[in-house]
This record gives structure tokens, C-alpha cells and sequence, in this order.
């Protein structure tokens, strides 16, 4: 009789140390392998052009990446372009959607550039550019740095007198683009685009 | 009276391939300078080293030695004759790039004089590095990468790559028999300034006259470096940077590195003897051209001017007339097709090729795996093809498309002539788009979020000093209350 009493306290003793050494295990496991913040929304604002520009609707790329990720749709991108909206589909395991823009406007990669005969020097535009492209200081003349311009449109409509136009990046002189090869008919490219991988 | 050590390489070749070499062909007459011709070209953006400014003007007259254009690298290029500058229009292009693009025009003019540098007797690494950007050194085997930006601190090894593996080209073949002491010497200098011990020499066992004069060569320079000349046997593409490494050092270079980051250095020849004659005071003004092939009645090698438009050798090479001719720049297999014979010779360019144009009717893939067993990087050729074909690019990538060196073994055995090479080339190009738009996002949104940061910390500022000024004043207000209540008291 009591060895079976002993042996249910042993059975109960053991139990709660494994439980208790197991507990310890885990509050020790969430403290040093915490993760900070999402990670999907990372990989969500790794795929997106970080212009900052709000034409989703949201103020910068992470936020509408947090958007995504809680379920906004995945369309609403016009600097991406439809590569960014299926590479986003292919991240989320989801059906591809087409663009929320218009493509021919939308694909064209812009520079802000300051006509600086006209400007007055108000640095309105500096407080508005979202990645502190534009140099210049009160009443002097204000010029965007070309390369670090993401061409978000930003800074248009805060400036009072119009000085400031959205024209087409020029590509290096020195740069080329090697000539597609010849596709023949039985390797064809699908009419609708594939993702990158 | 420097002692060097001759043998056999070790390792072999990864697939590659045997094409028919005829080097024979051009390498039966001499080599012959060229009389100066009555125009010549400098493409402003393509003569080497990225996209470059005039520094003269129409209507100026140049010396032969003057600096024309000044690269982004900082290297300049020099007019290869004297003459006057007419225009800068774009005009054709012998580069892979075929648009026409602005060329500064240079009329000769037979009375000029040729200015030279000061000569350096003794050169440490810094005058090295200035007199080969104020001479216009860029890498002459093909790339036009501007040499000094090479010349990194702990390099322990120079490697002379003689192996010029491409059939049909003899033009490193004629530099390393004709000036093999300037090689040697331009080597030696090079290898003592940056404090390399070792100078390695790859050479091709099809080449016994350039070995001999390479021999003879270094038995007569006064060097402190240890040479080694290295006989591979002869097969495509044993002159690939890496391939070369593979075979002389017995090193392989990760796709993510740069062999200068195992302390390798690797030189064209004709580089080097480049690099020899600007320490004596002579900046790149010519360069050793083959102009060669079936098409061609008189195939040789020519020592001509930069700038010189490719019409005019032909015309020495005996071409009447080249309508049924396909003209390449460079060799037949990593060469491109020439449009318009009145590009002209840069840099780079190191051979003309004139044969009977053939084009071969594109098949589809049978999946042979042809391609797999001659590629020497042991890529899938055919599954990179279907992959990109398909425009799965990170599929591509992920297969290894980034380690293809474009020797372009795998184009010649396909027998569905299937142009696979220009496929990888087009996706590395587009692989190199990708890493850049994915570079510049990353640097937006580092700055967007230092503004966000800064924003954030301004606010709190003026959030505290608005809290302070508050409660100074009501400390004031309250001081002034008790004040008035004491008075009135």
C-alpha cells in the first residue's frame, strides 16, 4: 500500500519538475529568441520601392506594409509597377491583382528638378521631401540632389511658385543595355507575367 | 639575370571546348604599323573607365600625347595623333552598344608634334597608380576596367595572363614576341612598386615563339621578383580570369570574390607593356590589332592609333568590298558583330574578324546536355535558358547565372544553335538592375527613417522646452501672486 503511495508521489514529483524545468525552458526561449516587430511586414517593405511618395494612401513604404500584411490590397503601389504587385502576390502566396494606376504613367522612373532661376528659397520643398533629397537653406536657391531623389511628387505641391518639375531620370551616357536574344516560337514568354522568384 | 622556373600546369580545364584556332593565318606576315589616317575618333563615353568629359574644344589643335577626355575614374585619354578637333557628333560604335554616341573627331594634321611625359626611373605605388590614369592604362584584354583601380595594397601575386585562348587572335601573341622585354619590365616595375613577390606567367603550349622570347626576356631583366611561366594546355577558355588562376595557382575564386581579394593581380600583356612605355614617358597612342579571317586577302597583325576608324584596316588588309562579310570585333567567340565599319578602334578592341556571314536557324532546346559538359563554370546552360526564357530570373540566379564568364562554349556545341550566351549575358544585366534598384531603395529608406528619426527628436525638443518655458512662467505668475498678497498684506 504505501510503496504504491510512494510510487504516485515519486510520478507526481517528477512530473512537476519536468513540467517546471520545461516552463523555465520556454520563459528563458521567449526572452532570447524574441523577435522585434513583424517579420513579414520586413519582407513586405524589402519588396517595395521605399519612394515614400503616400500614393497608396498611407504615409511612407512601411506603413502600407503593415497595411498589407493586416490585409490592404496589394495593387496600390504606381512606382512599382506590376513587377512589385506579383512579387508581392508571390511573397503572400496570393493571387496576383492588376495595377491600381495607370502603367505607361506609373513605369516612368522620375528625378524633381528645381528651376532655380524661379526659386525664392521658402524651403517648403525641403520639409516636404520624404528622404531629405533637396539641399538649400532660407532665401537661397534650392537644388535636388538627382541621385537620392526617389521622384515621389512631394515636393510640388508645397512650393508657392511652381519651380519645381518632374522630368524623365537620363540614364549614364556610358551605360548599355546588352539586346534581348531571339525567342523562338515553342519558348515562348506567358502573355501574363511571371514572378520573379 | 632574373632566374624563373618553366613547367607544365598541374590541374586541367572544367569542360571547355576545341574550336579550330586558325592563328596560323595572321601570323604569317609581320606585324606593320599603319600610315597615320586623315581621321581619327575618341568615343567620349566608351574609350574605357565609364562616362568621360571633353577637355578640349572644337576648332583647338592637339598634340599626339594630349589629353582629350577625362573619365568618372579620374583616368584620361590622350589624342593618338596630333591634329585639330573638328567635331564631337555621335557616331557608330565598335562596342556591343550600338547606338551612336558623341566621338571627338580629329582631323591629323601630318606636321604635328608628339608631347611625352616625364620619364619615372624608380616608381613607388602612388606615381604608379597618377602616371597610368594621366596615361590612360585600362585593362587592353578586353574589359577596359581602368588598371589602377586594381592596384589594391596585399597583392602577392602577379599574374601575366598570355594564354589568349580565342581562335583567330594573335595580337597578345605579337606583344608577348615582339615587345616581351617591355612586358617583362612593365611587370617587374609594377610587381616592385606594389611590393608583390611573385610573377606568374599563363601561357598556351600554342605559342613556343612568345614562350622563347618571354624566356630570353626575363634571363636579361634585373628584377627581385621570382618568376614562373606556366605552359596550359591549349583549349577554350583557358584564358577566363578564374580558369587561368585554376590552372597556374591551383586557386578557385568564389563568384562573390574578386581575385584581388586572394591577393591576385592579372594583366593582359599588352597592359603591362602599356604601362612600360608610359613610365618612359609614352602615354596608350596605338595598340596591336589582328584583322583576320577568311574574308580578309591580306590577314595580319597592325600596330595602329587609337581612333582609327576599322574601314581603313580593312582597306590595309586588302578588303575591296564587305557586303557579303560579317565583320566581328573581337574573337569569334565572345566577339560582336560590327554595324558600321566606320567605328572606331579603341582600347579594347584587339581583333577584326571578316568571314562569310552565316545565320543558323534557331531550334528549340532538345535537352542534349551538350552545353552542361562544356561549360567551365559547370553551369546547367539549358535549365538557365528555360528559366530565363521564362523570365524566371531569381530562379536563374538562384542556378548560379551570376558565375557565367559568357566564353560562349556553350552557343558553339548546342546543335539547335540556340544563342545562349547573349540569354545569360541579357540576365546578368538584368540580375545587375535588380541589385542596383534594390541598393538605391535601401539607401531610401535609410534616409527616410534618420529623417523620421530626426523628426520624431525635434518635436520632443521643442515639446520639453515648451513644457519648461510653461512651467517658468507659471513659477513667475505664482512668485508675482505671492508678491502682490504680501503688499496688500
Amino acid at each position: 500500500m504505501t510503496g504504491n503511495w510512494l510510487n504516485l508521489a515519486m510520478g507526481a514529483m517528477a512530473l512537476t519538475a519536468l513540467t517546471l524545468a520545461g516552463g523555465a525552458l520556454l520563459s528563458f526561449a521567449v526572452r532570447a529568441f524574441r523577435v522585434d516587430g513583424n517579420p513579414l511586414v520586413d519582407s513586405i517593405d524589402a519588396v517595395l520601392p521605399q519612394t515614400q511618395c503616400g500614393q497608396c494612401g498611407h504615409p511612407g513604404c512601411r506603413p502600407y506594409a503593415e497595411a498589407i500584411s493586416n490585409g490592404e490590397a496589394i495593387n496600390r503601389c504606381p512606382p512599382g509597377g506590376q513587377d512589385t504587385v506579383d512579387r508581392l502576390a508571390e511573397l503572400l502566396g496570393i493571387e496576383s491583382l492588376p495595377l491600381d494606376a495607370d502603367p505607361e504613367t506609373a513605369a516612368v522612373d522620375r528625378v524633381a528638378v528645381i528651376i532655380e532661376e524661379d526659386c525664392i528659397g521658402c524651403t517648403k520643398c525641403i520639409k516636404a521631401c520624404p528622404v531629405d533629397a533637396i539641399l538649400g537653406a532660407a532665401k537661397l536657391m534650392h537644388t535636388v540632389l538627382p541621385d537620392l531623389c526617389t521622384g515621389c511628387d512631394l515636393c510640388i505641391a508645397p512650393c508657392p511658385v511652381d519651380c519645381i518639375e518632374m522630368v524623365p531620370r537620363t540614364p549614364s551616357p556610358a551605360a548599355w543595355v546588352p539586346t534581348p536574344p531571339p525567342l523562338i516560337c515553342s519558348d515562348q514568354r506567358p502573355s501574363t507575367g511571371a514572378a520573379h522568384g | 639575370m632574373a632566374e624563373y622556373r618553366l613547367r607544365q600546369s598541374h590541374t586541367a580545364l572544367v569542360g571547355g571546348i576545341h574550336p579550330e584556332t586558325h592563328k596560323a593565318i595572321s601570323l604569317s606576315r609581320p606585324c606593320q604599323s599603319i600610315p597615320t589616317p586623315e581621321h581619327l575618333l575618341f568615343p567620349l563615353h566608351f574609350s574605357g573607365g565609364g562616362a568621360g568629359e571633353a577637355l578640349v574644344a572644337v576648332g583647338d589643335h592637339v598634340d599626339q600625347g594630349t589629353p582629350i577626355i577625362r573619365t568618372e575614374s579620374g583616368l584620361v585619354h590622350v589624342a593618338s595623333r596630333s591634329g585639330w578637333v573638328v567635331s564631337c557628333d555621335p557616331q557608330p560604335l565598335a562596342h556591343p552598344r550600338h547606338e551612336p554616341s558623341p566621338c571627338i573627331h580629329i582631323q591629323t594634321d601630318p606636321e604635328g608634334q608628339a608631347i611625352t611625359l616625364p620619364p619615372l626611373q624608380m616608381a613607388d605605388a602612388e606615381t604608379i597608380r597618377a602616371r597610368a590614369m594621366e596615361a590612360g592604362i585600362v585593362g587592353m584584354g578586353g574589359a577596359g576596367f581602368p588598371s589602377h583601380q586594381k592596384w589594391a595594397a596585399g597583392l602577392t601575386t602577379l599574374l601575366i595572363n598570355g594564354a589568349e585562348c580565342e581562335p583567330y587572335l594573335t595580337a597578345d601573341d605579337t606583344i608577348m614576341r615582339d615587345q616581351a622585354d617591355a612586358v617583362i619590365q612593365g611587370a617587374a616595375t609594377l610587381a616592385t612598386a606594389l611590393g608583390i613577390a611573385q610573377i606568374v606567367i599563363g601561357i598556351e603550349d600554342n605559342k613556343p615563339e612568345a614562350l622563347e622570347a618571354l624566356q630570353q626576356a626575363i634571363s636579361e631583366v634585373e628584377a627581385r621578383q621570382s618568376f614562373e611561366i606556366i605552359v596550359v594546355p591549349t583549349k577554350y577558355p583557358s584564358g577566363g580570369e578564374r580558369q587561368l588562376i585554376w590552372l597556374t595557382l591551383e586557386l578557385e575564386i568564389s563568384s562573390r570574390q574578386h581575385p584581388i581579394d586572394q591577393g591576385i593581380l592579372v594583366h593582359n600583356p599588352g597592359t603591362l607593356a602599356a604601362l612600360h612605355f608610359s613610365l618612359q614617358g609614352q602615354p596608350i597612342t596605338d595598340r596591336i590589332i589582328t584583322v583576320t579571317g577568311e574574308g580578309v586577302p591580306r590577314p595580319q597583325n597592325f600596330r595602329v592609333p587609337i581612333g582609327t576608324p576599322i574601314r581603313e584596316l580593312l582597306i590595309h588588309a586588302g578588303l575591296v568590298q564587305s557586303t557579303p562579310y560579317q565583320v566581328t570585333v573581337g574573337g569569334p567567340m565572345m566577339g560582336f558583330e560590327l554595324h558600321s565599319v566606320d567605328a572606331p578602334v579603341i582600347k579594347t578592341t584587339n581583333c577584326i574578324l571578316v568571314r562569310e556571314a552565316v545565320r543558323q536557324q534557331i531550334e528549340p532546346c532538345i535537352r542534349c546536355g551538350a552545353c552542361a559538359e562544356v561549360c567551365p563554370v559547370q553551369l546547367q546552360p539549358q535549365r538557365l535558358y528555360q528559366m530565363l526564357s521564362q523570365d524566371a530570373l531569381g530562379a536563374a540566379d538562384h542556378e548560379g547565372l551570376s558565375d557565367c564568364i559568357a566564353c560562349a562554349a556553350c552557343n558553339v556545341v548546342c546543335p539547335s544553335n540556340i544563342p545562349l550566351a547573349s540569354w545569360f549575358q541579357h540576365g546578368r544585366h538584368q540580375l545587375r538592375e535588380v541589385a542596383k534598384q534594390a541598393t538605391i531603395a535601401n539607401q531610401a529608406r535609410q534616409r527616410f527613417q534618420a529623417r523620421e528619426a530626426r523628426l520624431t527628436r525635434v518635436a520632443a525638443d521643442q515639446e520639453r522646452r515648451r513644457h519648461e518655458r510653461r512651467s517658468k512662467s507659471g513659477d513667475l505668475l505664482a512668485k508675482a501672486r505671492q508678491l502682490r498678497e504680501e503688499h496688500n498684506g
